[in-house]
């Protein structure tokens, strides 16, 4: 009975995909609502000062700009490529000057009643660029030049926001960019080449933060960055000539730096086969999850926490549903502009679901980002919205009507 | 499936990406698999350990009551005024942030004059100088958040009229290692500033009252060694939870029935659980386990002879040094046990004073001893009885005269006399008994030889402990079969048959060999615990109830000669003997004094203890009245210091009698 409703040909718009995306914002909304209204101050606030309106606010907002996104044929839109690309470089780079400063990053251009963060935007400029720049004939994609520009399409936002710096965002970049070039149909040894000479890269620089003996020369990284590796790795804060003293102190502050993902993972840990419940859970209320967190980067935890391992599963499942529909969008696409946008979302929505969730179980290092969807944030939620909207996009024009 | 159908018709680049993707969800649900079914228990244990403390609390003390139910220990609520730092939290933050943006507006203008007075921008390194590191930080939120408390305390004090005070050490040792639990800053207020309080201090922010229950002994220092001490103590007891985050204040008996009876007393404390935020601050609280009080001791002691009885004692003002035992010679019983000089349970709770510490150190007072049962004393002459006895069971025919020269003189010539204090002349039993005289028992002691007392001793177990609960005993000192083997003389001997020597006694030795002349023989286990009672109303365990009357031995000679020591002892206190100042018109009071030579190390006396050792009514025995006291040499004797004294108790009793029948016959008229 689900074949005359899934059936692509029935419809304009991909409705699985849809139904998934309402799940996922209906959870945002749900759960942003139990991470934020614990104190006293979030309960008495005004309606519309509190946090879970803003996000349904958010989403509103954003399934405005996403339908807006629809309406227009993506041809049209990637004739706008190369400009919202120039633009949004160039935002970053203002960003850098006159952004405002929080927790030590200068990510953010505030706007008053909002603060716009525009690596959520650039990523999919990036997105669009790539696929636009990529998307002549496959001949001509195999040629090196071709590969080199496309790799400095992608390298030129990834340095400018690695100097905000936000690592995370930087580097989700790159997988996405990867899997454009790998659809597009980058011959395998240059992608090889390139992840062997990445991979290569990263191990030297891994080895070098966590082994370096004192007075070599070391990359030069924020402390945090620095903290976050070695904290991920249960490496030792001390260098290794250090004093004993200096070691004591060195592991207070290990303690205290690796407090949020431990107590990410209690929290996680804790929601077990079923959870605690909605809006029982003790470690948003308690304050062990830092309350300016919980409902940002760790609202996985929250929802881990109090739906147990089937929320976890459920959560997963949306993601997956959307991923999935996602690609079987890139192999209907009319043309392979269409299929290489495609293909850049479903990589970009992948790459922070990925890192996101991982960093709330400890498999990958704690990086700021946000979980698309849930996650409480104006840029996020706008720039999820919108990259939906152009997969629906592709998805509407896969005929020439 | 229909996605991956769709999917093999195109391309097999799209195909390997969504390999990939598949392959990054498995990762993903693997990883929650693991950490939230897998491994789920350890981090419930880490989150019980950083969001709960455990409070141990002590349960009641069961109560300590006379034989009628007077409580002479129990326990009075005293109200405390405590800060709950975690109703604080806000104005403490306020205070943080307040006192952090002054700080940093001081070190703001001071940047700003060194950069006028340099005529140029600090550069990274200077402008360190004048940035609040994390210690300042750390030092001012300190300084904030007692500022804060020490005016909440200030406002308590004014209102309540009394100055309390906060120690910053105190406090912040008090933030940083027990936040869950209240801050007492005012303990045992009075009743006015009870009233006071709760008028007008219930709106203030961050104190309440609290009641807590103390242990008090409302009559002071009446039997206040019996009833012994306790000593703030809050480790678990056995078949408790080891380990705890917090311990309220606890005491545990060390000394008299508090520590016999200290597991009973006790009772079971409870488990309170405090769950805590990220901070520590206390955010709710509940009960894991209530405590469960402690059992009362109900006593045989009287409490309003008892208390009378230790008035009697002290003939030397609160300096006496004595003590006294009222038995039932039936039961075992003990009535009274006293002992001067007097001590104060109360100050184990309250705290001593100077000249308490100093009173108690005192070397000859030696106040804290149970003079009781907790000292050896020569018997003296009153041991005569049972020299006598064993003299009547070897066929001493106890209307044979012996002359007395007014000394003894061994058979050994070269051996010192005894001293015989009664007048020289012809002594028949009744006689040398009333009179005291040495000559007579020394003599006729000699020919029944000292395994014949021995004998009677052992049976009265003198030399043994009884086993009290108190924890105040010392064993006495009797010749046994060994120390005969080891050298005995016949001077050893002399000094046995008049209850001196090589032998000593308690008081309440000697008022169980009193009970046992005055009962018919019966050697009994006395008896200071009568029941213990479970206080909860609901609880259908029945009492513990201790047997009345128990027999630990028999003497073991015929009621005929008993009969004769009796008498004797009837006629010292009516017939014009040493006890005759015991006498009472309407009550028949058998006795016999003592008077024993403390002697030092070079056979020097250097004290006395005198004793008066006695039994009544004569026809049916009920009580056995022992009074000993330490006096200097010749400064007073069994009869004129100790007879008084007895006098005085049997007059208690007395009346304690009338009294009580009196009651019960108020009590039946009134049904």
């Amino acid at each position: 009975m689900f074949s005359g409703f899934l059936s692509e040909s029935q419809s304009r718009i991909d409705k699985l995909q849809i139904a998934a995306l309402c799940g996922l914002m209906l959870l945002g909304m749900a759960f942003v609502y139990s991470a934020t209204m614990v104190t006293e101050a979030a309960n008495s606030a005004p309606w519309y000062n509190q946090i879970w309106v803003r996000q349904i606010f958010w989403y509103l907002v954003g399934l405005g700009a996403a339908t807006v996104v629809c309406l227009i044929n993506y041809h049209t839109l990637a004739r706008w490529a190369l400009v919202l690309y120039w633009g949004n470089v160039l935002l970053l780079a203002l960003v850098l000057v006159f952004g405002s400063v929080r927790f030590g990053a200068r990510r953010w251009f505030d706007l008053g009643f909002f603060s716009l963060q525009p690596s959520e935007f650039a990523k999919l400029a990036f997105i669009l660029a790539q696929a636009h720049f990529l998307s002549r004939p496959e001949e001509e994609v195999r040629s090196p030049i071709i590969f080199w520009q496309s790799i400095g399409l992608m390298i030129l936002p990834f340095l400018f926001i690695m100097k905000e710096p936000d690592l995370g965002s930087a580097l989700v970049l790159i997988p996405t960019g990867l899997a454009i070039m790998f659809a597009a149909g980058t011959p395998k040894r240059y992608l090889l080449w390139l992840g062997g000479g990445v991979g290569i890269l990263a191990a030297l620089f891994l080895v070098d933060i966590l082994f370096a003996p004192p007075g070599w020369w070391t990359i030069k990284l924020e402390d945090y960055q620095r903290q976050r590796l070695l904290v991920y790795f249960g490496a030792s804060f001390a260098p290794r000539n250090a004093s004993p003293a200096d070691k004591i102190k060195a592991a207070e502050q290990e303690r205290t730096k690796s407090y949020q993902v431990r107590q990410a993972l209690i929290s996680v840990g804790t929601g077990g086969l079923l959870g605690k419940g909605w809006h029982q859970g003790n470690q948003t209320a308690l304050g062990f999850l830092p309350p300016g967190a919980a409902h940002n980067d760790f609202i996985f935890s929250v929802i881990a926490e109090e739906k147990g391992f089937v929320g976890s599963i459920v959560v997963l499942t949306l993601y997956g549903v959307i991923l999935f529909t996602g690609l079987r969008i890139a192999g209907h696409a009319r043309d392979r502009l269409g299929k290489l946008m495609a293909v850049g979302v479903v990589a970009l929505l992948f790459s922070h679901v990925f890192i996101n969730i991982g960093m709330n179980i400890r498999i990958v290092p704690v990086t700021g980002i946000p979980l698309p969807l849930l996650s409480y944030g104006g840029s996020s939620v706008l720039g999820s919205l919108i990259a939906m909207g152009m997969l629906q996009n592709v998805y509407i024009y896969r005929k020439a009507y | 499936m229909l996605i991956f159908d769709q999917l093999k018709k195109n391309d097999p680049q799209l195909r390997i990406l969504a390999v990939l993707l598949l392959c990054g969800l498995f990762v993903l649900v693997a990883g929650l698999w693991w950490v939230q079914i897998v491994s789920s228990r350890d981090y419930q244990a880490h989150l019980d350990m950083q969001s709960f403390r455990t409070v141990r609390i002590p349960a009641v003390r069961g109560k300590i009551l006379d034989r009628n139910g007077v409580a002479l220990a129990e326990n009075h609520p005293t109200y405390n005024v405590n800060l709950y730092l975690d109703e604080l939290r806000k104005p403490f933050e306020d205070a943080c942030s307040k006192e952090i943006s002054r700080a940093r507006a001081i070190l703001k203008q001071q940047a700003e004059e060194k950069q006028r007075q340099l005529k140029r921008k600090l550069n990274k390194e200077e402008r360190k100088q004048f940035t609040l590191s994390l210690r300042d930080r750390g030092a001012l939120k300190q300084k904030a958040r007692f500022d804060v408390a020490s005016n909440v305390v200030a406002e308590i004090s004014r209102r309540l009229g009394q100055p309390f005070s906060l120690d910053p050490i105190n406090f912040q040792k008090h933030y940083e290692q027990s936040l869950a639990l209240p801050l007492p800053i005012a303990t045992n207020l009075t009743s006015r500033q009870i009233a006071v309080f709760s008028e007008q201090c219930t709106e203030q922010v961050g104190v309440d009252l609290s009641v807590q229950s103390t242990r008090f002994y409302p009559f002071g220092t009446t039997a206040g060694h019996l009833l012994g001490h306790l000593q703030k103590d809050d480790s678990s007891a056995e078949g408790e939870d080891a380990y705890f985050s917090y311990r309220l204040t606890d005491y545990r008996g060390v000394l008299g029935i508090e520590a016999g009876y200290d597991k009973e007393l006790r009772g079971k404390a409870g488990v309170k659980s405090v769950v805590v935020n990220n901070l520590g601050y206390r955010q709710t609280e509940n009960i894991w386990e209530a405590a469960q009080p402690g059992q009362n001791i109900v006593l045989t002691i009287d409490r309003e002879v008892q208390r009378k009885a230790e008035t009697a004692l002290q003939v030397y003002g609160p300096v006496t040094r004595g003590a006294c035992v009222v038995m039932d010679v039936q039961t075992g019983d003990i009535l009274v046990m006293a002992s001067s000089p007097t001590v104060n349970p109360n100050d184990s709770i309250q705290g001593y004073s100077d000249a308490e510490i100093e009173r108690l150190r005192d070397p000859k007072l030696r106040p804290e001893i149970n003079r009781a049962t907790q000292d050896n004393y020569a018997p003296g002459s009153i041991f005569k009885t049972i020299t006598g006895l064993a003299c009547l069971e070897a066929g001493l025919d106890p209307n044979a005269m012996i002359y007395n020269p007014g000394y003894y003189q061994f058979s050994n010539k070269r051996s010192k006399p005894v001293k015989d204090l009664a007048a020289p002349g012809q002594y028949d039993f009744k006689k040398a008994l009333m009179k005291s005289s040495n000559t007579y028992f020394i003599e006729n002691g000699l020919k029944v030889g000292i395994e014949a007392i021995i004998r009677l001793g052992q049976r009265l177990h003198l030399g043994e402990r009884i086993g009290l609960p108190t924890r105040q005993e010392a064993p006495g000192i009797f010749p046994n079969e060994r120390t005969l083997r080891a050298g005995w003389y016949d001077g050893d001997t002399a000094n046995i048959c008049i209850g001196q020597g090589k032998m000593a006694v308690t008081p309440l030795q000697m008022a169980v060999m009193i009970s046992a002349i005055a009962n018919g023989g019966k050697v009994l286990w006395p008896r200071l615990v009568d029941r213990i009672e479970t206080i909860d109303p609901t609880s259908t365990a029945p009492p513990v109830i201790f047997e009345k009357g128990r027999v630990r031995d028999n003497l073991g000679v015929r009621q005929r000669s008993l009969q004769i020591v009796r008498e004797a002892m009837l006629a010292d206190v009516e017939e014009g003997g040493t006890g005759s100042k015991a006498f009472i018109e309407g009550l028949d009071i058998g006795g016999k004094t003592g008077t024993a030579q403390v002697m030092d190390a070079h056979n020097r006396t250097i004290a006395d203890t005198v004793w008066f050792a006695s039994f009544a009514p004569y026809e049916r025995p009920r009580w056995a009245v022992i009074v000993m006291i330490e006096t200097d040499v010749n400064a007073g004797s069994g009869g004129s210091t100790c007879a008084p004294i007895a006098k005085k108790i049997y007059q208690a009793l007395l009346d304690r009698e009338r009294g009580t029948t009196n009651h019960v016959e108020r009590v039946a008229q009134a049904h």
